[in-house]
């Protein structure tokens, strides 16, 4: 005999599976459910420097759904994270619009944005509604100026970079038996690129330090064409260029130096994006040689970096944990820290807790995150990085380094062989 | 003041000058047919752009020779959206046409994007990294390659438009689209062509830009900006107009800082003009000939 479901036994069937789901729903409900805290990743996802954006939104994301693998926040009864996304399309008027749209959507926490005068908005904002934001990267020494409550900084600041730079350019005219440089500054015309360069002038003057500014060029963030302030740079003769740069203008750098024979001893950055990003030396080749970058680096030796780094390279190939991606992922750590410490998602106990965070890590140089009153992170350090044989190598500090720095640079741009 | 560096300035903003030519002749030459800004246009170029840089990277051909590929590519692009977009709004209100094309910028970078990834790229090629030294001066190779090509190419278009039937009939239905229409021409197919061939003039300026520039998905909107500013200030539609806007605005930016600099020590002014307002040389140009010539240098009749 053929079983048939008629409209009867449908109704019948239908009312049992429905009535079990309720009687077995309601305990579901009662019990205390494992809450969800959402935060908010803010990042240049599109826009001129969408390349490092996206990258910072990955790193955030992995942290993210690293934390949540590892069983949430446990203070909290182990509630996941979740991440809301906001693209800032490296506009400062997007940022906060973006910044003000998670706000509104739940968000207890902000983290981002790479771009400075990004992060000037947003602090702004979180300041007026009360929400917490932590600057993953951002280095204007300005944005923690303000006597804001609710920002702070894992990054480390414009003045910073200046200082742990002297220190190492004094070890290296020291060792190579240099008493005086003469030295061009360029930097792009955004909010980092502007402070990075002018207070590294400003550490140089005011220190007296035997760097002789030839000249300080400053050109829009995006700029498709430099063979201008090329020509500028050639005609100053200078011993070493001191780029403060993006991905884009570092290799339209490279090319117009090629090309033009400016004849330099050094490319030194006082700290910036562009010369450290894989693009950079797949797309230069033997051109990226000798460069060398004052930043934040990650830690080469650390456990954690090694575990990090292993799971972003494998997830996204041909990337790497660099100064962006790593205090991106960073970033994440310090909030989740401080939710697990705080036991409570209002906004003045997480900001009670991010002044006592004190956060063990050896992802990046440097000790373990924590803020000072103006929420800076005090431990935050650079590294001197130098491109040997078209890989990144730690050069400086000593106690820290790979390989020993190459200067002057034994070969011009053009006698490389490309 | 020094002269060595301020003919090098104008030497390579001369050499980009002509590329700037070949792009907002594409402009100038839609606008002055159908009375439409392709706002799309940068965006466009940068297609362009990633054409030729994807023939480099799996063919090996270089830019020099696929920003042909990259005009014929962006032709059929062009076509189909005068098809499919443009030709529909053609009669709306100024405001109106805008709209659509912005969208299509936002389009085409956004779908550049995804398929060539944010990263700025730029590719090895045969010509990018030589120069010729003249002297005092260095002569960039594939500057003035991308010059001399875009020359030819701007050449080859007026002579098309002068001399061929469909070139007759692109005129014909720029000067009077009725009439045009009235002696059975198909003005439609004309508008078409005629759109593709300003994006094909913007396609291979992208093309011959790859070793020069590295690319971006989000390099294009600048570009617009600087081509309607060509055009504008040769004379909206005046194709003639956008070769010489082309020069002016490439030698002014490039020139421009150096020289304001200099005037401000020769006053005695301890003020160095940045190069990071550099587009402030090409408004304050364009505002002084809409001041002086408000129908563009070689405009011709009002309106």
């Amino acid at each position: 005999m053929r079983k048939k479901m008629d409209r009867r036994t449908f109704l019948k069937y239908s009312a049992a599976v429905g009535a079990t789901t309720a009687i077995a729903g309601v305990p579901t409900l009662l019990r205390a459910q494992p809450k969800e805290i959402t935060i908010a990743s803010i990042q240049p996802v599109t826009g001129v420097i969408s390349d490092i954006g996206i990258g910072q939104r990955r790193a955030n994301q992995m942290a993210v759904d690293d934390i949540n693998a590892r069983g949430g926040i446990k203070s909290m009864g182990g509630a996941k994270l979740k991440l809301l996304l906001a693209d800032t399309e490296a506009k400062e008027e997007v940022a906060r619009t973006e910044a003000e749209r998670v706000i509104k959507e739940g968000a207890v926490c902000l983290v981002g944005p790479f771009l400075s005068g990004n992060a000037m908005t947003i602090a702004t904002l979180c300041e007026q509604r009360g929400v917490p934001f932590v600057m993953d990267v951002a280095a204007a020494d300005d944005i923690t100026r303000k006597g804001f409550k609710h920002t702070f900084r894992v990054f480390v600041t414009t003045t910073k970079f200046a200082d742990s730079m002297l220190f190492y350019m004094s070890q290296i005219m020291k060792e190579k038996n240099i008493s005086k440089i003469r030295g061009v500054v360029t930097n792009t015309g955004d909010l980092f690129g502007r402070v990075q360069g002018a207070t590294f002038l400003k550490a140089l003057k005011d220190k007296k330090f035997p760097i002789e500014v030839l000249g300080h060029i400053e050109y829009p963030l995006g700029i498709q064409d430099l063979s201008a302030e090329i020509s500028k740079i050639k005609a100053l003769k200078p011993d070493i260029l001191f780029p403060v740069a993006r991905p884009g203008d570092a290799k339209l750098m490279i090319r117009e130096l090629y090309k033009q024979r400016v004849e330099l001893q050094g490319i030194i950055s006082p700290g910036s994006p562009g010369w450290y990003e894989p693009e950079f030396i797949r797309d230069m080749k033997a051109l990226s040689d000798f460069v060398m970058d004052n930043v934040p680096w990650y830690n080469p030796i650390g456990k954690m970096y090694k575990e990090v780094n292993a799971a972003f390279a494998k997830k996204f190939p041909g990337k790497y944990i660099d100064t962006n991606t790593g205090y991106a992922y960073l970033g994440v750590l310090v909030i989740a820290d401080a939710l697990e410490r705080a036991k409570s998602t209002k906004p003045d106990e997480i900001v009670a807790a991010l002044k006592k965070t004190y956060l063990k890590q050896d992802l990046m140089v440097g000790l373990a995150v924590a803020f000072d009153e103006r929420g800076d992170n005090v431990n935050a350090d650079t590294a001197m990085i130098q491109i040997i044989g078209q890989s990144l190598k730690v050069v400086l500090p000593d106690k820290a380094a790979e390989a020993k720095y190459i200067h002057p640079m034994p070969k011009q741009l053009w006698e490389r062989g490309m | 003041m020094n002269l060595n560096l301020l003919l090098q300035l104008a030497l390579s903003g001369f050499l980009l000058g002509g590329v700037y030519s070949l792009i907002a002749l594409g402009l100038s030459l839609i606008f002055g047919v159908m009375r439409v800004i392709n706002f799309a246009h940068g965006e466009m170029m940068v297609w362009g752009m990633y054409v030729a840089y994807t023939l480099l990277v799996w063919t090996g051909v270089d830019p020099f020779f696929s920003f042909l590929v990259s005009a014929v590519i962006l032709f059929i692009l062009g076509y189909l959206l005068q098809r499919t977009i443009v030709n529909r709004i053609l009669d709306f209100p100024e405001a109106m046409q805008v709209l659509p094309l912005v969208g299509m910028a936002m389009v085409f970078e956004n779908s550049a994007r995804l398929i060539w990834g944010p990263d700025y790229i730029s590719p090895q090629s045969r010509f990018a990294l030589s120069s010729i030294s003249l002297g005092f001066l260095t002569v960039d190779t594939p500057r003035l390659m991308a010059f001399s090509i875009a020359i030819i190419i701007t050449i080859l278009v007026l002579v098309f438009l002068k001399k061929t039937d469909m070139g007759k009939s692109i005129r014909a239905a720029a000067d009077n689209r009725l009439g045009a229409f009235l002696v059975g021409t198909n003005v439609n197919k004309v508008y078409a062509v005629c759109f593709g061939i300003g994006t094909a003039c913007v396609g291979s300026a992208g093309g011959l830009l790859v070793p020069i520039m590295p690319l971006s998905p989000y390099i294009g909107a600048p570009f617009t900006l600087i081509s309607f500013i060509i055009v504008i200030l040769g004379g909206m539609g005046s194709l003639t107009g956008a070769m010489v806007g082309g020069f002016i605005i490439g030698v002014a930016e490039s020139i421009g800082p150096e020289l304001i600099t200099n005037i401000f020590h020769g006053i005695g002014l301890d003020l160095d003009f940045p190069n990071t307002m550099k587009q402030v040389v090409s408004f304050f140009i364009l505002i002084v000939i809409m001041i002086l010539r408000p129908q563009g240098l070689f405009g011709g009749k009002k309106g």
